[in-house]
């Protein structure tokens, strides 16, 4: 009875020497780990989103959360004229960057997704577009 | 038979059949990318290689290689597998991999075999190819580019649609599929050729970049516009249609469609497409309830009830077998009214009328199998290539396939008259009937009357002073038409009717069936007489009876009768009168007359547009139910999307009224077909599942004889142009005005002339003319060419401006004065 309340006592003091483990967020952050997936970024190359459209990622999506629209341009080319991510729905498992064929989207280290709206949670393509 | 072995299995096959034919009977599946079922074998792609045990050494092509007694085929061992592999890579050498982009991933060939046999890095090297890509015209892609030269898309253009607009040009490296002069493709815009295509070569304009292939929920259903009752795999996605599939197996047609099946699909998603019910209120229609609408049509037709002369239905035939019947069931049965018509006044009398005095049923006693069963196809019209472009096809194919000799008599040359050995006799425009006459009286004065025909004697004494000259041509080629007819042992007559074809009445489909009967090619394969009606359910509408039986009023009778204040209330359904029918201005003031006025159709047509109420129905992708064809052919159409809108299917809508007025109530559209099953004597025994996929011919009981008829032939009038009406190749009917594709190759009505004429008028080519008749004038676009012989004016009717019945007035022919603007 004495002994394994000594023991417990024993970690919690040696504890007490140790540098603390929890983060003072927001004034402290986290270091992000290679390979975090967060929030998604469509890359930008010449001056637009690299994302043409293939249909690849809502297909590949498990949660069913990215709406794509093709578009036609002047050069007749092909690019995504609507690209939006349902967050809400979103699981976080990068099966879309797998998918993409261009390299067009990526995930970023971004977590801090909270918000006060559902509206809010709708990332739009000029949303999702790399800030250079 | 033929028995070989392929891969260790036992096979017996025909003894024409190739060593692919042979290993798809036993399910073997052999890659190839060349292949068609409707096509000629190519072997073109080397990709269905295979090794046959008594030719050891050397791979061949399974696609080209007959089978012999005793074959022993090996189709897949590592040499084949390598050899694959190779043309694989080959192919790959030139053919940019813009997967990502291009619209056929996901249905690509080219792509679905790489994948297969593990083809992920390419030994060759070279530049891929620099062709310019065609985006000249807004219906097919050309991406030569991506093109695996299989050949498919010249083959199908020339071998099936027989218009040859691809070739292989060039010679070597630099070989690639071509047009004419290598300029913008400028042809039919069937797309047979966007659907064969293996790669991404060929493209469908107005479905490109909309979704992927997989993603479409692809659904079997029977197109809306004419009636030869094509089969179609609508693509749909997001509650839209999106395209149409290709499926080598769909259909008597094997998956062939024309330019309205294939491009016209778009005005189902229109957006002028109805949502909501419209009233009219302080003389404007305004939008209102469902509730709101029903309630003010169930009044009127309650009130109607204890005067039922005093009201009429006019239905479009391209509603189900089902709404037609439900329609019937309230207007007759509940309401107590005869007077209910499907522009059949106009339009499919040759059925109503004179199939039923020539053969004793309202049916025509052949059907499209037999086109390519006959030796002898004696065709109405050369026309019927542009109302019924399919069966053109089948007429193709007979004709080039299987040796069928073509005759045609028709009043201005067209499509079929260019087909091997095709011999056209152009007769004066109005003068069928007479033709037909003067054929009977020919094939009686040169002795090939068949034995034992009844009757004869009165249709002696009635064809006695048919003359060749009343019909306008010589007597040499009546009697050379008449010999090769009667003389043919299996022979069919094709006639097209339909609202452009005012002279296609009872009593021409009498005359041709005479013909028939004289010679005794009735009651057997491959002859007879095969009456096509214009729209999807045209055959349909005549089964369920939608034409006055009685005293009741036909048609035109209910716009006079609307007109003259006998007929109140006017329930249309689906029906364009306004542009559809003879003499607009008379049926606009008629209309405008008539007291109370329900439409319900898709779109707010020139006809909704003067009603009381309009309510907004759904078109055939938004129901399930039946269509009858031509051929007397009933499918399944199925529901692919929800209804657009508030929109409800005519069902819905005239179930809600039965109700109301007190008659049957259904719970389902099934519910109606198995009522139709039981009392529609033709549908006996048929049940919805039991149709299936390719659906059901009901038999007929042919009961021939003679009906003679006397030809009323116009006298011409001096200096005027015999105008004559019809179908464009790219419309049917209306609506095809509401889908994109059509409107994109020929948006604008026009009147076509003889180039003689239209150098005497100074008119050009594209010049804005103004055609003037008794009834009125129209301006349209001159069109010039050396189809329509001199003398005579073509125009189809399917436009709302400049619309062409502002100037007709139900005549067989209108003569008209054409001026430049």
């Amino acid at each position: 009875m004495i002994m394994p309340l000594i023991k417990g006592l024993q970690i919690t003091i040696s504890h007490m020497f140790k540098k603390p483990v929890t983060l003072q967020y927001p004034t402290e952050r986290p270091e992000i780990k290679p390979g975090f997936r967060g929030l998604h970024a469509l890359n930008v190359s010449h001056d637009k989103a690299k994302c043409v459209a293939c249909y690849l990622c809502p297909t590949v999506c498990p949660a069913k959360c990215i709406t794509v629209e093709a578009g036609e341009d002047a050069n007749h080319d092909k690019y995504a004229a609507k690209y939006e991510i349902d967050m809400l729905r979103c699981i976080f498992c990068g099966y879309c960057v797998e998918a993409c064929p261009v390299d067009a989207i990526r995930m970023t280290e971004q977590f801090e997704l909270a918000n006060y709206s559902r509206a809010d949670f709708t990332y739009t393509k000029d949303r999702l577009l790399e800030k250079k | 038979m033929v028995n070989l072995t392929i891969n260790g299995k036992q096979v017996a096959v025909e003894k024409d059949a190739t060593i692919y034919d042979a290993a798809k009977a036993c399910g073997i599946k052999i890659p190839i990318l060349c292949h068609d079922k409707k096509l000629h074998p190519f072997g073109g792609c080397r990709m269905c290689l295979v090794e046959v045990e008594q030719m050891k050494g050397r791979l061949i092509p399974a696609c080209t290689t007959p089978v012999t007694e005793g074959m022993i085929v090996q189709t897949t061992t590592d040499e084949i597998v390598k050899a694959r592999k190779l043309v694989l890579e080959l192919l790959l050498l030139k053919h940019p991999i813009d997967c990502p982009v291009c619209d056929a991933a996901g249905d690509c060939d080219l792509q679905n075999l790489t994948y297969e046999y593990k083809v992920n890095m390419n030994r060759f090297v070279d530049e891929k190819f620099n062709h310019e890509i065609d985006y000249e015209n807004p219906l097919i892609e050309r991406d030569m580019n991506r093109c695996i030269h299989c050949g498919k898309c010249a083959r199908i253009c020339d071998e099936i649609v027989s218009y040859g607009a691809y070739t292989f040009i060039n010679r070597g490296i630099e070989a690639k599929m071509g047009t004419e002069f290598d300029g913008p493709l400028n042809c039919e815009f069937c797309g047979s050729c966007v659907s064969v295509c293996p790669v991404g070569a060929l493209n469908s304009r107005p479905f490109k970049f909309k979704a992927r292939w997989w993603a479409l929920q692809k659904t079997k259903s029977v197109c809306s516009y004419c009636g030869t009752g094509c089969q179609l795999t609508l693509g749909s996605k997001d509650g839209k249609v999106l395209t149409t599939i290709y499926d080598e197996n769909q259909g008597f047609h094997n998956g062939q469609l024309c330019t309205r099946g294939r491009f016209g699909y778009q005005f189902v998603n229109s957006d002028k497409r109805l949502t909501t019910p419209l009233v009219r209120k302080n003389g404007k229609l305004q939008e209102a309830t469902w509730e709101e609408a029903l309630a003010e049509v169930t009044s009127r037709l309650s009130a109607g009830k204890s005067d039922p002369a005093s009201v009429a239905a006019l239905a479009t035939p391209r509603l189900t077998n089902e709404e037609l019947f439900l329609l019937e069931k309230v207007f007759r049965g509940t309401i107590g009214t005869d007077n209910i018509d499907h522009s059949a006044g106009f339009a499919h009398e040759a059925l109503t009328k004179g199939a039923v005095a020539s053969f004793g049923v309202a049916a025509s006693p052949s059907e499209i199998a037999d086109i390519q069963k006959s030796n002898l196809l004696l065709v109405v019209k050369s026309d019927a290539y542009e109302t019924h472009p399919v069966i053109g096809f089948e007429i193709n194919l007979g004709v080039k396939r299987k040796g069928v000799a073509i005759r045609i008599v028709s009043d201005k040359k067209g499509k079929l008259t260019r087909l091997p050995g095709a011999k056209t006799t152009v007769h004066t425009p109005g003068s069928e009937v007479a033709l037909f006459n003067a054929l009977c009286k020919s094939v009686i004065d040169q002795g090939l009357v068949a034995e034992g025909v009844a009757g004869l004697d009165a249709l002696k004494a009635a064809v006695a002073d048919a003359t060749a000259e009343k019909a306008g041509v010589t007597a040499e080629e009546i009697a050379a038409v008449a010999k090769d007819y009667a003389t043919a042992e299996k022979a069919l007559i094709i006639l097209p009717i339909g609202l452009g074809y005012p002279g296609h009445n009872a009593a021409l489909a009498s005359a041709a069936a005479n013909l028939a009967i004289l010679t005794g090619k009735i009651g057997k394969e491959g002859s007879g007489l095969l009456i096509m009606g214009e729209k999807n359910n045209s055959q349909g509408a005549v089964d369920m009876g939608i034409y006055p039986k009685g005293t009741g009023l036909a048609a035109s009778a209910i716009i006079d009768g609307c007109a003259n204040g006998n007929v109140k209330t006017l329930f249309v359904a689906g029906e364009n009168p306004v542009v559809s029918y003879p003499n607009r201005k008379k049926v606009e003031k008629a209309l405008e007359n008539v007291e109370f006025m329900v439409v319900a159709d898709l779109f707010l047509t020139e006809t909704a547009a003067l009603a009381d109420v309009v309510l907004p129905a759904c078109s055939f992708a938004e129901k399930n139910g039946t269509f009858t064809s031509l051929g007397r052919r009933v499918q399944n159409v199925r529901k692919a999307i929800p209804a657009v809108g508030l929109a409800k299917t005519d069902f819905e809508i005239l179930n809600a009224l039965s109700q109301a007025l007190g008659g049957a109530r259904y719970n389902n559209q099934g519910e109606v077909f198995t009522e139709i099953a039981a009392t529609v004597p033709a549908y006996k025994g048929l049940s919805q599942a039991g149709l299936k996929d390719e659906g059901a011919v009901y038999p007929v009981a042919v009961a021939a004889k003679l009906v003679p008829v006397q030809a009323k032939t116009a006298a011409p009038a001096a200096g005027k142009l015999a105008m004559v009406t019809g179908s464009a190749l790219y419309h049917c009917g209306t609506m095809s005005r509401f889908g994109e594709g059509p409107m994109y190759v020929c948006p604008d009505a026009y009147a076509e002339l003889n180039v003689a004429d239209a150098s005497a008028l100074k008119i050009a080519e594209g010049d804005q003319v103004t055609v003037t008749s008794a009834t009125g004038a129209v301006q349209v676009a001159a069109k010039v060419g050396k189809r329509v012989p001199q003398g005579v004016v073509f125009s189809p009717y399917h436009f709302g401006e400049g619309s062409v019945n502002t100037i007709t007035d139900g005549a067989e022919v209108t003569y008209v004065t054409v001026a430049k603007k």
